[in-house]
């Protein structure tokens, strides 16, 4: 999906810079994830599946109401279902998870094939599948643990954020289908207003440390989460404070300019040493040896 | 001390190549066997899949060397050869490792030349040590520190060939351990090769196997006269 009419590519991994030409302001669009009014109906993983034409998958029965254990290549929409207890009591939190589309997205820096991971001017994150070579580095690149790969082809795969429908006008699939409204779609600015609302009304409900989950360790998420809990978002199973991750930052910014430069400078080391001091020829003939 | 007349009966080849064949350090005509075949084979297996890894891996490591990609046939070509190579890479220095493993131990020499005074004095072209023998303290280093780098690009590309086997700190040590091991073997792979051509005689010594009485003298003089028995210095 490296190109959507009307969309230009601002980041894209192994690249300076993206496609585009900058000039185009798209407002960042993001989906809200209102996890207090989610009902686990699992509507959203099924007008994932059928938006997205991913085959059926089979499902893993253990013990609770989750589909799977965790989400897959052809499988990019997920309700967690979390028992946990808060404060002394059973709480059944349940979360939609999913690629949470980062501002700085850590799979794209991991990424070492050109365009293979791209991020568009509203803010999405999107695989392109031709240029993916499967290596891999982008599931330790994610702070969200979302990266799969296809046992088929070898190739990434996760949620578009549905850019092929939001580029026509619409939302995606699963806002689409949510029953309850907990899901929404919208421009980011909008949608953090509505999740400031969302976390003044919990709050007026007793919900003393509801807060909006938005992480600025990766620039902020184009997939705002709503969470009663919002103190403790490791209940809901995400990370408290991610960022992209230490190695993919030391590799990229440090190590890889050091070894370059390390290289080029023996390389250019090398060939002043031979000018300088030149090939070291045994003595011809050899002073102490008798002649051959 | 072998007979050249032996080595000169089989054909009428180059009697040097043909001692150096199966017989490392003996004197044939006026050139010494230093590597037999076998030796030189495994070299150059060696040498050969750690350059195909070097440069699938550097196609892969930044877009500055993606056009090292198509010699291949493309970085999704690369991503493939890359970890198999690297299997086969490991097998053949394994090998290496246990052909010469033997022969690298240090003596008082060898740490001798590896004091860093001494080691830039011989890059000036200026240190001789009469007890230097068939390997010198820089290339018993080379030895020891490729075999190390080898160990180390064979563990962590384990860990980032199967990511899903392993958890994320270890992921993530593996990749900063797989760039710097990497970057330093390079680097030394970079030295070696140099003084492989500064030093004439020395490539030939890989290739053909022998190197002239001169050479030999010059470069590894206890080696010299161990072979010979010349006992001059």
């Amino acid at each position: 999906m490296a190109t959507i009419p009307g969309l230009e590519v601002i980041q894209s991994s192994a690249s300076l810079r993206g496609t585009g030409t900058g000039l185009r302001k798209l407002p960042v669009v993001s989906k809200l994830i209102d996890t207090s009014t989610c009902i686990g109906c699992k509507a959203c993983e099924v007008a994932c599946q059928e938006w997205n034409d991913l085959p059926s998958t089979k499902t893993v029965q253990d013990g609770s109401y989750q589909t799977l254990p965790t989400m897959n290549a052809v499988f990019w929409n997920l309700i967690k279902f979390n028992e946990v207890e808060v404060d002394g009591q059973f709480a059944w939190l349940m979360r939609k998870d999913q690629c949470m589309h980062c501002a700085d997205p850590g799979c794209l820096k991991a990424c070492p094939a050109p365009g293979a991971i791209v991020q568009y001017s509203n803010g999405i994150v999107d695989v392109n599948p031709e240029q993916c070579i499967g290596c891999g580095l982008c599931e330790t690149g994610c702070p969200f643990d979302v990266p799969r790969f296809s046992q088929q082809t070898g190739k990434m795969a996760k949620c578009t954020l549905c850019v092929d429908r939001n580029q026509v006008g619409l939302e995606p699939a699963c806002v689409k289908s949510c029953p309850t409204g907990c899901l929404h779609f919208g421009t980011k600015e909008d949608m953090l207003t509505l999740a400031n609302e969302r976390v003044k009304q919990l709050k007026a409900d007793g919900y003393a440390n509801a807060g909006v989950y938005d992480p600025q360790g990766v620039g902020g998420t184009s997939v705002v989460t709503v969470l009663k809990h919002g103190d403790r978002p490791e209940l809901y199973g995400l990370p408290r404070d991610p960022s992209v991750p230490a190695a993919v930052r030391v590799s990229k910014n440090w190590l890889r300019p050091l070894g370059l430069l390390g290289m080029g400078a023996v390389v250019i080391g090398l060939v002043g040493h031979y000018l300088r001091f030149g090939p070291r020829k045994p003595p011809s003939p050899p002073p102490n040896l008798p002649a051959a | 001390m072998a007979d050249p007349a032996v080595a000169s009966t089989h054909s009428s080849g180059d009697p040097g190549i043909l001692a150096a064949q199966d017989r490392d350090d003996v004197v044939v005509g006026n050139e010494l066997v230093r590597f037999r075949y076998y030796t030189r084979v495994v070299h150059w297996l060696v040498a050969l899949t750690f350059l195909i890894c070097l440069f699938t891996g550097l196609a892969i490591w930044t877009p500055i060397f993606g056009w090292m990609a198509p010699l291949f046939g493309g970085l999704q070509v690369c991503r493939w050869l890359h970890p198999w190579t690297g299997i086969a890479f490991s097998f053949f220095i394994l090998l290496q490792f246990l052909h010469w493993a033997g022969e690298m131990k240090m003596t008082a020499a060898d740490k001798r030349f590896t004091q860093l005074k001494n080691f830039l004095a011989y890059m000036r072209w200026q240190y001789h040590d009469d007890e230097v023998g068939k390997y010198n303290g820089g290339q018993k280093a080379l030895f020891w520190l490729s075999s190390l780098a080898a160990l180390g690009v064979l563990v962590t590309g384990v860990v980032l060939w199967w990511p899903e086997l392993f958890s994320a700190p270890i992921r993530e040590a593996s990749w900063i351990l797989h760039d710097i091991t990497f970057i330093l073997f390079t680097l030394l792979i970079f030295g070696h090769i140099y003084l492989g051509i500064a030093e004439p005689g020395t490539l030939r010594a890989m290739i053909s196997g022998t190197v002239s009485k001169a050479w030999a003298k010059l470069h590894h003089p206890k080696w010299y006269r161990d072979v010979t028995g010349d006992q001059r210095r």
